[in-house]
């Protein structure tokens, strides 16, 4: 179980136009990701949603409030006894091209982690192949095919399936996957979902999906949270389903009607919600963060930061003053 | 090969062209050099892209999607070269003849290329403002001052604040703004026939949904036939009237979007609608589809292009290339759908599949 209390992370701009100014890129985010489990960050690019998951995997510091690994706080730790707790958390990265190293066969990339592992858990040299093989296995790829080619000689979507046998080496907890559908081909995209929830299910591993495309969320598992981030703050969550069929969060709505419509399949949902473009970041930072793009603000909206609190349905939150449900995503069209 | 460059008078913003140009696309065959020998990146397409439509080409990667869309402006780079076949625009005739200055006068003029990434497209020394002038100067724009007015009218259309783009560089517009930079670019010089190359990808989901309503806008307004290439079948289900699907460097299913989404016919495209995550309907009847898409190297000689992942494979699939078959305003090339439709027929119960489910065909009733 990982949890996150009150994340927050700043970056201080060294150059250009923010040069010298902070740009927070969390504030203060909680979530929870139970052994097994899957939690989604959706949001649209400099949300935070990469930063948070390079938190989660131990690539990156945070500035307050607390990461808890199987009820164990890490900032009171050093670094290097951060590190075993870290490792029970593997990143999967968005580009399985450049994940992997060109210059080695699949074999030699599982290998090196997996001897490191037989040395420290005393296991005699055979394991390593045989365990090579029984990864690749449970990847769904066959091992004969693939073991002595190279990278550049896989497709895509083979590659990320080597990727994330090569982040089971080390027996995770949890897999932090950072838009690691977003380059691979439609046609093997479910693939690699139904991959993540099959990790899920047989090894228990829990699941930290990052994404800007909403509806690859609904494809990890019934029983997954999704969480909306805008601008370094949570606002909305609930399960999955809930969040993506009655969001009322009008950011959420926002991105769900920019989903695109599947014209002939789908017809748009009837109360779309378009905001206004995204304005300079720099201002803005009092009162709700959406407010100035929002169609439905108020005064209210620009004074005072609204906090997550939950509806009828307390599995539901939102972070808004006027939240209220919107026919926002597509219909199936009957033929 | 002389170009019609008349109506071209010295001010742009009054240039009138031919209306929207038709393309005719004919056993295109575009081979790439390679270790393995020439290898066909487009096997022998054939296309008709009716005036005034906006029509996508969707494949995924390796499809030839980009290679088709290099090849209408006859600018395909070595190692690849066009080995035979024409590309027949109205008024230009076949670009596949155009060479050197007939060839860049025809780009930019006749027919507007919006890159894929604006970002890389556009020269990070000079402001807009610059670099619309130097489009002027190069294709003889006598009147630089109504190219300018015309291109801060374009952009004010796309809601932005032309003035200030115009003086800007291209640091200091974001992802959304370079993008419609990059649409004004493709007709400032008054070109009817728009090619956009993967014109949303990297841009975030609001800014897509709003480039793509302005796509849609523009091409109705201006009077344009638009082609859009994307490996996204939702960024082309939002904007298209028709749909070219590729695979394996052929269009395998051509068609309105409507009826290619909502009824398709090759199993490839059936397949693949299948695979698409999306909001809509129950995610456990999602199925990716089995195999992977073939690489130039891996292409099978012969036969259908598909077959290996086929699931209605039949022997005659391995031997014979599927001819593009068309009904009424449908194209597809598969033996299967043939097959079926030829009993359909004798069965007298009218064309099978291709016009059996909805009969809708104007988007107009759905939105």
């Amino acid at each position: 179980m990982i949890t996150g209390t009150g994340v927050t992370k700043t970056y201080r701009q060294r150059g250009g136009m923010l040069a010298g100014r902070d740009v927070p890129a969390l504030r203060g985010i909680d979530f929870a990701v139970p052994r097994g489990g899957a939690v989604s960050f959706i949001g649209e690019s400099g949300c935070g949603k990469t930063t948070l998951g390079r938190i989660v995997a131990g690539l990156e510091t945070y500035d307050s409030g607390e990461i808890v690994i199987d009820g164990t706080p890490m900032s009171p730790l050093s670094p290097k006894r951060r590190q075993p707790f870290f490792r029970r958390i593997q990143l999967i990265h968005q580009d399985p091209y450049s994940a992997l190293n060109p210059t080695r066969t699949i074999q030699q990339t599982l290998t090196a982690p997996l001897e490191l592992r037989a040395r420290h858990t005393k296991r005699p040299g055979s394991w390593v192949d045989d365990r090579a093989e029984e990864l690749l296995s449970l990847v769904g790829i066959d091992p004969g095919y693939v073991l002595g080619r190279y990278p550049h000689q896989l497709s895509g979507g083979m590659r990320q399936r080597v990727v994330i046998a090569r982040a089971l080496t080390v027996d995770p907890e949890m897999l932090v996957a950072d838009e690691s559908v977003s380059m691979i081909d439609v046609s093997m995209r479910l693939s690699i979902l139904a991959l993540l929830r099959d990790l899920r299910e047989r090894l228990d591993i829990g699941l930290l999906f990052i994404t800007h495309d909403i509806a690859t969320a609904r494809y990890i598992g019934d029983d997954s949270e999704l969480y909306v981030l805008y601008r370094g703050q949570v606002v909305e969550r609930g399960p999955t389903e809930t969040v993506i069929s009655a969001p009322v969060h009008p950011y959420t709505q926002s991105l769900l009607s920019a989903t695109p419509v599947l014209h002939g399949l789908e017809r748009p949902g009837e109360e779309r919600v378009v905001p206004t473009e995204a304005l300079d970041e720099r201002q803005g930072d009092s009162g709700c963060l959406f407010a100035r793009r929002c169609p439905f603000r108020t005064d209210r909206c620009d004074g005072e930061r609204p906090s997550l609190v939950h509806g009828l349905d307390v599995s539901h939150e939102h972070a808004c003053y006027h939240p209220r449900p919107r026919g926002v995503i597509p219909v199936e069209a009957v033929a | 090969m002389t170009i019609d460059l008349k109506g071209y008078g010295d001010d742009a913003s009054t240039a009138t062209l031919a209306r929207a140009p038709g393309v005719r696309v004919r056993d295109l065959t575009v081979v790439y050099r390679t270790p393995l020998g020439e290898l066909p990146a487009l096997g022998g397409v054939s296309l008709t892209i009716e005036p005034g439509t906006i029509t996508g080409i969707v494949g995924e990667s390796g499809s030839g999607k980009s290679t088709l869309a290099l090849s209408l402006l006859n600018a395909v780079q070595p190692p690849g070269r066009i080995a035979s076949g024409s590309v027949e625009i109205d008024g230009l005739g076949d670009v596949v003849g155009l060479a050197g200055e007939e060839l860049r006068r025809a780009r930019g003029r006749h027919l507007g290329y919006v890159f894929q990434a604006a970002q890389n497209s556009l020269n990070p020394l000079k402001t807009v403002g610059k670099q619309v002038l130097d489009l002027g100067r190069s294709h003889g724009v006598a009147d630089p001052r109504a190219l300018l007015r015309e291109a801060r009218a374009l952009l004010e259309r796309m809601g932005l604040d032309g003035g200030r783009v115009l003086d800007s560089h291209q640091h200091q517009l974001s992802g959304g703004m370079r993008q419609r930079v990059g649409i004004m670019l493709a007709l400032v010089l008054n070109a009817h026939l728009v090619i956009l190359d993967e014109p949303t990808t990297a841009l975030d989901m609001i800014t897509q949904s709003t480039i793509l309503r302005i796509v849609r806008e523009v091409h109705q307004e201006r009077g344009l036939t638009t082609l859009m290439v994307t490996h996204d079948i939702g960024v082309a289900a939002e904007v298209t009237d028709h749909l070219a699907v590729m695979y394996g460097g052929r269009v395998v299913e051509h068609g309105p979007t409507m009826r290619v989404l909502g009824a398709p016919s090759h199993p490839y495209t059936q397949g693949l609608i299948r695979a698409i995550p999306r909001l809509s309907g129950d995610p456990s009847e999602a199925r990716a589809l089995p195999g992977r898409p073939p690489t130039l190297g891996t292409l099978p000689v012969g036969g259908c292009v598909f077959r290996e992942r086929c699931p209605e494979r039949m022997a005659v699939c391995e031997t014979v290339d599927p001819p593009r078959v068309t009904h009424g305003e449908r194209t597809v090339a598969c033996h299967a759908v043939e097959q079926a439709h030829d009993r359909a027929e004798t069965a007298g119960y009218g064309p099978h599949r291709l016009d059996t489910a909805n009969h809708r065909t104007g988007r107009e009733e759905l939105t």
